[in-house]
Order: structure tokens, then C-alpha cells, then sequence
């Protein structure tokens, strides 16, 4: 009977994928991801680091990992991040998904339980995440993951606080421009009240 | 023949460019930088295109700053509407500061009132923030009134269509280069100098600050309000009467003429502003291109205005030359209905290359609209050119305004819907230009009214009292060098026979 379901199950998810189009609901929770991100924990970029750890799920016993070859382990948007923000959209489609904007590693896969250290980066922006792994064939096409957080996205949440970019050079190149600007226009005021002057 | 002008020195002074009897050039010298004509048009459609690119230099760089700020799809939106609301005002108050201090006064210090709010810009911390700076910056867009009223201060009736259009086109460009010249200098900036994206992009917020703060520089030293001068000094000298604010607002306001054109202005050049904000995210979503390809196809809705516009504006001329005024106005309801037209069918093809060709013919169109609306404008009055000249413009503010307000903020209508329900919105409002008559020329359907000058019209805005004082000599010149609205036909009809104009 067991057989038969992962039969059905293959060829389900085969028949998904014939089209190239990798489909998330179709995927295995085949990973365990553990990050050192606490819940509700508050990072800096460019100053904080995440470490991650990926391994096989033990609990999911009708599966192989043969047929893993690369993982990749990204910086996923929360859906409070998401409201109101079409850029960052989740679809079903992983061609079209955006839940997953930023890269922490991308490795071949070596069976061993990965554990890896990432700086976080100055372009990340502010907002709530959870870390999710994927798992590739020698397609390069997704066929399981893994991720720090529950189903709904709900649980385990992590807060990254982006940086400005404002540095004091540019706020006071700024304020002395918009300064002589204004200084300027009074300078074109009185040298018109001259000409008036002059002229009569 | 008429009366000598009272001042001899006046008629030996020599104009580089052949000009009438208000001194104003009676034809148009791309090439040329002569003083005070040439030099007026160059410096007032560099300074416009300077605003532009500073208003919609947000856009390209969205992704980047939606990121530094944290903002919603709703808090962009909104940022959009500001940069094009401001404007509504500032354009009718831009018109009562032409007609009262001079466009170049006018305009350099407009300019130079927005520059800090782009140079501030750079500073910007959060969606209040951003949505403030867009607002203040998007004020600059009011320098379109003074260059439409200084080039009809500079060009004669035969030629002012192809000034109007031409400034006004160049202008507009700076909407479609700033979608190519934000994002290469944020590269620059992020490559060359190596800052972070969130540095980057506020550091190339400078250039079009200190683009348009030197363009207020040069307008002020180097340019001049009329051809014999600036106010202040035909103001002291006499040739000029320092009029009253009231009785210029007074007679724009009456003037049911310039409420139309706000109207349809609204459906042309509001629609174009509305585009401007729209068309990449459009084809971004609607497509799947990637952000630097909906970069490409926006730029070249606004780069269109190279030609369109001034084209409108010529062709107004050209069929004003034989048909008048009537040709004028045939001319522009049909451009735009067409206008509309396309923009329906726009939101209703699904395929990119279809979408892109639509698109680009719109362009076309709706630009055109925008040139051959001008070619009416500097008509409707003498007295009060500017303040009508601002209500039109400050009406295709509205017009971008009500269309982004209506149909394409949240989710109510999807945004190809959004376009092809403006089309509809473009042809029904276009309709009533069918009201607009000229007692002297007339109008869609009807003829002029027999005996009725051109005198009759533009002195109707002087009283009694104004006219005893001599004040009203400008409008009297207008007036003839305005007969050609007649047309190739008209040129018989009668011509006013009271004094001083007796042979």
C-alpha cells in the first residue's frame, strides 16, 4: 500500500513537473533547517550573522536522498512583510515565487548535515523573515525543502533592521545646497529691486 | 502706416529674427541662440525638462527605495499622486506670477523654491518622508506655464504652435530620460564608487537637484521676459502697464474657454502623467519582462515627446494657416478622440509586441493632443495669458490626479481595465471641445457672428476707465497680428474700422 501511494505520489509530482514548472504545494518536506535567529530577535545588516544548519529530515522515512544534488539556503520574507507589497509575492509557481529574495549559501549537496555562518548583507532590507531551504536535482529543478518556521509562517519569525544609507556627508551636503538655494533666490530678489532702482 | 509707436528708438532696434509689430519673431531657428528670442525657447525647455527629470526621478529607482523605506504598494501610490498634485495649484499660481512679475523671474524662482525639496530627497527616512519630498519637488512641474507663456511672448501667431509644442515636448522628455538617466547614474554611483544600494541611490538624487538649481541660474542671467525687456524695466519705462492681479484673475476665471481646455488638457497630458507613473509596473507584471526592460519601454513612452508634441503644435500652425482657428480645433478633438481610442485598445491586447506598438502610436496621439491644445491656448486671452495658460495646465495635473485616484489605486480594477476605462474617460470628456467658440473666428460647428472682430474680443477685457489710460495697446496689437485665425477664407471679412488703425 505504501508503495503504491509513493507510486502515485512520484507520478503526481512527475506529471507536475513535465512542464518545467516546479509547483511548491507538490514538494517533500524532506529538511530540517535550524537557525541561530531567535524568534522575534532583532539583527542588524551589515553588522549581525545568521547561522544555519540543514540536514535530512529523519521523520520522513519513504525517501531517498539519491537524487539531491545542490542545496541552496535563502532569506525568506514573512507574510507581514508581504502585505501590500506585490514585489515580494508568494506563488505557488516557483518560477514566478518571490518569497525568497536573498541567497545564504548555494552548495552541492554532500549528504552531511550543513552547518554554515552568514554575514548578513548591507542590501538586505528591514523586515521579518524565516529561513528556507531547497534541495535541487541534476535538473536544477526543486524537489524538496525545508524551513525554520511552520506551515502558515507563523512561528519563529526573526527581524532584520536595514541599514539607511544616509551618511552625515550627504545630510549635510543636503542641508547646505537646499541653503544656498534659498539664499540664491533672495540673492535674484535684491538684484531686481537694484535694476528697478536704477532704472527710474 | 497707423500711428508712429511713441518711442523711435524702438522701431530701429534689429531682431536677429524677422518679428511683428510686438516685436515678437514671426519664425522659429531650431539651431539658433539669438537673443532674446532663440535664447528664450532653449532656456526654458532645458529648464522644464530639468524639472521633470527631478519629478518622476523616483520611479526608476522604486525597487531600490521601496526597500531602504519600507514602503506598501499603497504608500508608492499615494507618492505618486503628490508628485502630480501639487502641481494643480502651482501651475494657476505660476500663471498669475507671469502675468504680473514676468516668466523668467517667475520661473527661476519657482525653480529654485523646489530645488532643496529634491536635494532633501537624498535624506529621506521614511514613507512620510518620501511621500513629501514628491509632493515639494512635484511643484516644479509648474515651469510648464511659464514656458508656454514666454514663448507666447516671443512668437508670433504664425509660429507660436511649433514654440508651444516644441518647449513643451522637450520638457516632457525629461519624464522619459530621467527612467534612463536615474538608474545609469545609480549604477555609476554603486559600481564606480562602490556604495551600497541604499547609498547609491541617494547620492544620484544630486544630479537632477543641482541640474535644475543651475538651470534657475541661467534663466535668470541670461534670459528676458519680452523681446524689447524685462517687466521691470518696460514697467518703468511706460511701454508696459503693471497690471491688477484682480481684474487678470477675474477675466481667466470668466473665460469658459480656459475650463474647457483645463478639462480636456486633463485627458491628454493628465493621462500622460498617469503613464508616466503606471506603464512599467503594467508591463513588469502584466508581462513578466524584468524591471530593466519595463525601464526601457517606459522611457520611450515619454521619449516619444521628441516629436509628438511639437508635432502637435506644428501641425496646429499648419492648418491654422489655411483653416484658422476652426482648423485648430478640428485638429485637436480629433487627435485626441484617436487618442483615446488607442488607449481602449491598449488595455485590451494581450500580447507584449501588440501592447508595445499601441502604445507607442498612443504616445503619439495623446502627446500630439498636449502640443495642439497650446496651439489654442495663447487665443483665448491677451490680458490674462498666463493665468489661462496655468488653469490648462494646472487642469492636466487634475486630470492625472483623478485618473490614478479612480483607477489605479488598491485593487479594484485590474491595471489593464484601469487603462482601457481611461480611454473611455479620454473620448467622453474630449466631446466638449464641440462648445468652444470664437465670436470671431467660431468654432466646431459654427461660423463666426458677422461685424465681430478681433478687437471687439480682446479689448472686451479692458474697461472703459483701462482704455482711457492707454493701457490696453498690447491687446490692440494682438488683435491684428491675430487675423490670420481667420483662415485663408476669412481674410475679407471686415476689420475693425474705428481709429488709430485708419490707413
Amino acid at each position: 500500500m505504501k508503495l503504491l501511494l509513493l507510486q502515485v505520489s512520484l507520478l503526481l509530482f512527475l506529471l507536475k513537473t513535465t512542464n518545467g514548472e516546479v509547483l511548491f504545494s507538490s514538494l517533500p518536506r524532506s529538511l530540517v533547517v535550524v537557525a541561530s535567529a531567535m524568534e522575534g530577535q532583532v539583527l542588524k545588516a551589515g553588522e549581525d550573522s545568521i547561522t544555519v544548519s540543514v540536514g535530512l529530515n529523519q521523520t520522513v522515512t519513504n525517501q531517498t536522498d539519491e537524487s539531491f544534488k545542490k542545496v541552496k539556503v535563502k532569506l525568506c520574507y514573512a507574510p507581514v512583510s508581504q502585505v501590500d507589497r506585490k514585489w515580494r509575492k508568494t506563488h505557488n509557481d516557483l518560477k514566478t515565487d518571490r518569497t525568497c529574495q536573498y541567497m545564504i549559501y548555494d552548495r552541492p549537496y554532500d549528504g552531511k548535515v550543513e552547518e554554515f555562518k552568514w554575514d548578513i548583507e548591507k542590501d538586505v532590507p528591514t523586515a521579518t523573515y524565516f529561513v528556507r531551504s531547497y534541495v535541487y536535482n541534476d535538473a536544477d529543478e526543486e524537489i524538496a525543502y525545508g524551513q525554520t518556521t511552520n506551515d502558515k509562517k507563523s512561528d519563529n519569525l526573526f527581524v532584520i533592521q536595514g541599514i539607511s544609507g544616509r551618511h552625515m556627508s550627504i545630510d549635510i551636503a543636503s542641508a547646505c545646497f537646499s541653503a544656498f538655494a534659498l539664499l540664491s533666490l533672495v540673492g535674484f530678489f535684491v538684484i531686481e529691486k537694484r535694476q528697478s532702482k536704477i532704472k527710474s | 502706416m497707423g500711428e508712429v509707436a511713441s518711442n523711435p528708438e524702438k522701431n530701429d532696434r534689429k531682431f536677429a529674427l524677422p518679428v511683428d509689430s510686438e516685436h515678437k519673431a514671426t519664425e522659429f531657428r531650431l539651431f539658433s541662440v539669438a537673443t532674446p528670442h532663440m535664447r528664450a525657447f532653449h532656456l526654458s525647455w532645458i529648464s522644464f525638462f530639468a524639472c521633470f527629470v527631478s519629478t518622476f526621478a523616483a520611479p526608476p529607482l522604486i525597487p531600490i527605495i521601496r526597500d531602504n523605506l519600507n514602503l506598501t504598494a499603497t504608500d508608492i501610490g499615494n507618492a505618486g499622486i503628490a508628485a502630480v498634485s501639487g502641481a494643480v495649484f502651482a501651475r494657476v499660481a505660476m500663471g498669475t506670477a507671469c502675468d504680473l512679475f514676468g516668466p523668467r523671474l517667475a520661473s527661476s524662482s519657482l525653480i529654485l523654491l523646489t530645488a532643496p525639496a529634491v536635494f532633501l530627497s537624498a535624506i529621506a527616512n521614511s514613507p512620510a518622508a518620501f511621500l513629501m519630498v514628491r509632493f515639494f519637488t512635484g511643484f516644479s512641474l509648474a515651469t510648464f506655464v511659464s514656458t508656454q507663456f514666454w514663448m507666447s511672448s516671443m512668437f508670433s501667431p504664425t509660429v507660436v504652435g511649433t514654440a508651444n509644442g516644441l518647449s513643451g515636448g522637450w520638457g516632457n522628455l525629461g519624464g522619459g530620460a530621467t527612467q534612463l538617466i536615474m538608474p545609469l547614474v545609480f549604477s555609476l554611483i554603486h559600481s564606480s564608487i562602490g556604495s551600497t544600494k541604499f547609498t547609491a541611490w541617494r547620492i544620484a538624487f544630486f544630479i537632477p537637484a543641482l541640474f535644475q538649481t543651475l538651470s534657475a541660474y541661467a534663466i535668470f542671467f541670461l534670459g528676458q521676459d519680452m523681446p524689447d525687456g524685462n517687466y521691470v524695466r518696460l514697467e518703468k519705462s511706460g511701454e508696459k502697464h503693471k497690471d491688477n492681479f484682480s481684474q487678470v484673475f477675474y477675466h481667466a476665471i470668466t473665460n469658459y474657454r480656459g475650463w474647457i481646455l483645463a478639462l480636456t488638457y486633463g485627458y491628454c497630458f493628465g493621462v500622460e502623467l498617469t503613464i508616466d507613473n503606471i506603464i512599467a509596473q503594467y508591463f513588469y507584471d502584466r508581462f513578466d519582462v524584468n524591471l530593466h526592460t519595463a525601464g526601457i519601454i517606459a522611457a520611450s513612452f515619454g521619449l516619444a515627446n521628441l516629436f509628438s508634441r511639437p508635432g502637435g503644435g506644428m501641425l496646429s500652425d499648419f492648418v491654422a494657416r489655411r483653416f484658422g482657428m476652426r482648423g485648430r480645433l478640428w485638429t485637436l478633438w480629433v487627435v485626441q478622440m484617436v487618442g483615446g481610442l488607442l488607449c481602449l485598445l491598449l488595455g485590451k491586447i494581450g500580447s507584449l509586441s501588440g501592447s508595445v506598438a499601441v502604445m507607442l502610436v498612443f504616445s503619439v496621439f495623446v502627446q500630439a493632443a498636449c502640443g495642439l491644445t497650446f496651439g489654442v491656448v495663447p487665443f483665448v486671452s491677451r490680458r490674462s495669458l498666463g493665468v489661462i495658460s496655468g488653469m490648462t495646465g494646472g487642469g492636466g495635473n487634475v486630470g492625472a490626479v483623478l485618473t490614478q485616484v479612480i483607477f489605479f489605486r488598491g485593487s479594484r480594477y485590474s491595471t489593464e481595465e484601469g487603462i482601457s476605462l481611461m480611454g473611455v474617460m479620454i473620448m467622453c470628456c474630449t466631446l466638449v471641445i464641440m462648445l468652444i467658440y470664437f465670436p470671431q473666428w467660431g468654432g466646431l460647428f459654427c461660423g463666426p457672428r458677422k461685424g465681430v472682430t478681433e478687437e471687439d474680443y480682446y479689448l472686451s477685457e479692458w474697461s472703459a476707465a483701462e482704455k482711457e489710460q492707454g493701457f490696453h495697446k498690447m491687446s490692440m496689437k494682438f488683435s491684428e497680428n491675430s487675423r490670420r485665425e481667420r483662415g485663408r477664407k476669412g481674410a475679407a471679412a471686415p476689420v475693425q474700422s474705428d481709429p488709430p488703425t485708419i490707413v
